[in-house]
């Protein structure tokens, strides 16, 4: 590298290092470098950028199929055709990744081809709590798979300390000098995963992405992302950890799962992570950890099923059906922190005046979500209405769970597990209420409770 | 841009088709955002007889712009196509959107008026050229009526009834400067039809 970069320079090409480092393993639209055309087209002739149309057309027998090279979205709903005024002929642009930057047919994609950074291979590790005999177990498990480039599934139940698990690991991954992503589908994770990972490793230099984070200099060795934010990347990492695998959107969107694939190097390791794997991921993998016993070798809380007739209708005439009102005021009165769950936004927002001015309300679409699930954990606040939004990757100690409208299609069995895994994470409160309220018993919820019973006895022989 | 939309352009929700009186009887598109991100657009009902507005520029007419003219995402034209429809189709007077600046429309790739009528399927003809390439933005009401001329006409006109076309007036500098020019080219008269109220 350093013979290049001085050849280079005499050539007037030089770029700062940092400028190149936050080019490495990115893909990026020419008009989003920070530079010259001149110098841009320099850089391409010399070999260090490479360059590729942003979306790609594959002739196909009857119609012409497209494909955009940043997201690998291939629906055809998602491509608008318009006449273009800069090309001057019809362009196609994709509506998927819109929100990182248009790019259409006429837009240059740049990929950096020139030579990779040397990685630090000293890391300070400072974790000193100690992991339980399974966790061990599965810890080393997994990293031998990462070790010999295996894919791996870590089949853990919710508050089994996944996390945890994973420290090692990419401690040894980092030793290595390997470039390592922890990817999720979900914001809330990132934000509750970054800072345990910053604090164990105190000197890595850390980025952290996800939709609206700030802008973060230079390169960074340890990468934790949204799934989304893969779609920047191509062949980028060592080792790729997808976390919580089987959540909303990752499973039902295809270019994210493309894009976990895309993002990494072709012979990296993928360790996918979750409490509840889908039947597929239970198929294709490797290396295979289960732990069906939660950390502090409590049980599971079995969720209860509580009729709710006509919610609905109650929550339109702006009335709190009385179990519901019952279970709150219990909640209130033994000052536990809640969380209700509700199928839609439209049905939490009708619901939320009935609350008195001391429960909140939080959904997807909510830009203070952060600080108000800060303010229960912080106990300014007695609970909080929410949407499935916060199935996942939240802990809050003493935690009491409701579900209102159980049977509605959007809680599946692996949602409603998630769900049940919020409460009794903490080793001094290790039970706790976790209450299906109902308009008719559904299978995905007879389903959840029989996995979570299962799990039980598994965890008990 | 003729293909059919399944999801919400907005916020990406499935889209349910209801058949109402209306619709059956009313020639109308199929819609192309759902009920509620609908409800977020607020109508206003400023007539005069120079100017109509049809929305105000509150939260979610902001972002709509922001995603329409800065993300560039072509195919919200149509969200607005039924209200422009409504008021402009079987015009006896000419329509004239307001034009964009040549080097500015290449590097926006689309002129966003003309895709918003041509959406509404409204024709339309480009009398104006734009002289300078400063916006309005960032100036003060006085600043805004002290510049020269902004706009041309680029050619005698007819001394018929015009209509203009934009998307959002705040002072009414660029229409003023606009009616101007298209007055001193022989016009009779030129009213506007501007799709927000700033």
């Amino acid at each position: 590298m350093q013979r290049r970069t001085k050849k280079a320079h005499y050539l007037g090409l030089l770029l700062h290092p940092s400028a190149i480092h936050s080019m490495i393993g990115r893909i990026m639209r020419r008009e989003d470098l920070p530079y010259t055309s001149k110098l841009i087209n320099l850089y391409i002739e010399r070999g260090l950028l490479k360059t590729q149309p942003a979306i790609s057309t594959i002739q196909g027998l009857l119609k012409t199929h497209f494909r955009c090279e940043r997201c690998l979205n291939t629906q055809s709903e998602k491509f608008i055709h318009f006449h273009c005024a800069k090309c001057e002929q019809v362009c196609t642009y994709c509506r998927h990744c819109i929100t990182m930057g248009r790019i259409a047919s006429c837009t240059q994609l740049l990929t950096w081809a020139g030579p990779s950074p040397q990685h630090p291979k000293k890391h300070q590790f400072s974790w000193t709590s100690t992991l339980t005999e399974l966790q061990q177990h599965a810890s080393l498990e997994l990293a031998a798979s990462i070790q010999q480039k295996r894919q791996h599934l870590l089949h853990a139940v919710c508050g089994a300390g996944k996390t945890e698990i994973l420290f090692q690991p990419i401690y040894n991954a980092l030793q290595k000098g390997f470039r390592i992503c922890v990817a999720t589908p979900r914001t809330d994770v990132v934000l509750e995963l970054a800072p345990r990972l910053q604090k164990v490793f105190p000197t890595t230099m850390i980025h952290v992405l996800y939709g609206g984070a700030p802008e973060q200099q230079s390169y960074a060795q340890l990468v934790i992302a949204t799934t989304h934010q893969l779609y920047r990347f191509a062949k980028a990492f060592d080792v790729m950890i997808v976390d919580e695998a089987d959540a909303f959107p990752y499973t039902f969107d295809e270019s994210l799962q493309k894009a976990v694939y895309k993002a990494k190097k072709p012979d990296a390791p993928i360790t996918f992570v979750t409490a509840t794997p889908s039947s597929k991921l239970l198929k294709q993998r490797d290396g295979y950890s289960f732990l069906p016993r939660r950390y502090h070798n409590h049980p599971l809380p079995v969720p209860r099923f509580q009729s709710l007739w006509r919610y609905k209708r109650q929550f339109k005439k702006d009335k709190l059906p009385k179990q519901l009102r019952q279970w709150v005021e219990q909640r209130i009165e033994a000052k536990q922190p809640f969380l209700i769950f509700f199928p839609t936004i439209e049905m939490l927002e009708q619901a939320l005046p009935l609350f008195s001015p001391n429960i909140l309300g939080v959904h997807a679409e909510d830009p203070t979500r952060k600080e108000k699930i800060l303010k229960l954990r912080n106990a300014e606040i007695q609970g909080l209405l929410t949407t499935t939004i916060l199935e996942r990757g939240i802990t809050i100690a003493n935690l009491q769970v409701a579900v209102v409208g159980a049977e509605n299609p959007i809680f599946t069995a692996s949602a409603l597990i998630q769900i049940a895994g919020r409460v009794g994470r903490d080793e001094q409160y290790p039970t706790g209420d976790i209450i299906f309220f109902h308009h008719g018993i559904s299978l995905e919820m007879d389903l959840a409770k029989q996995e979570i019973q299962r799990l039980n006895e598994v965890a008990n022989e | 841009m003729n293909k059919e939309v399944t999801h919400c352009l907005l916020c990406e929700r499935e889209l349910q088709q209801v058949i109402t009186w209306q619709t059956l009887f009313e020639r109308s598109w199929p819609p192309v955002i759902c009920e509620r991100c609908e409800a977020k657009f607020e109508r206003t009902h400023y007539t005069t007889e120079e100017l109509t507005t049809i929305f105000y520029y509150n939260d979610a007419m902001k972002n709509f712009l922001r995603q329409y003219k800065f993300s560039q995402d072509i195919i919200l034209a149509k969200v607005f196509r039924q209200e422009l429809n409504k008021l402009l189709r079987n015009r006896s007077e000419t329509i004239v959107p307001i034009p964009m600046n040549p080097l500015k429309k290449k590097e926006r790739t689309f002129a966003h008026i003309d895709e918003l009528l041509h959406a509404a399927e409204i024709p339309y003809e480009h009398l104006l050229e734009k002289t300078t390439t400063e916006t309005q933005v960032g100036k003060s009401k006085l600043q805004r009526q002290q510049v020269a001329p902004l706009f041309s006409c680029t050619k005698e006109l007819a001394a018929k009834h015009y209509i203009l076309i934009d998307d959002i007036v705040t002072t009414g500098t660029t229409i003023a400067h606009a009616k101007k020019a298209l007055l001193d080219a022989g016009a009779e008269s030129v009213t506007a039809i501007v799709l927000i109220k700033g």
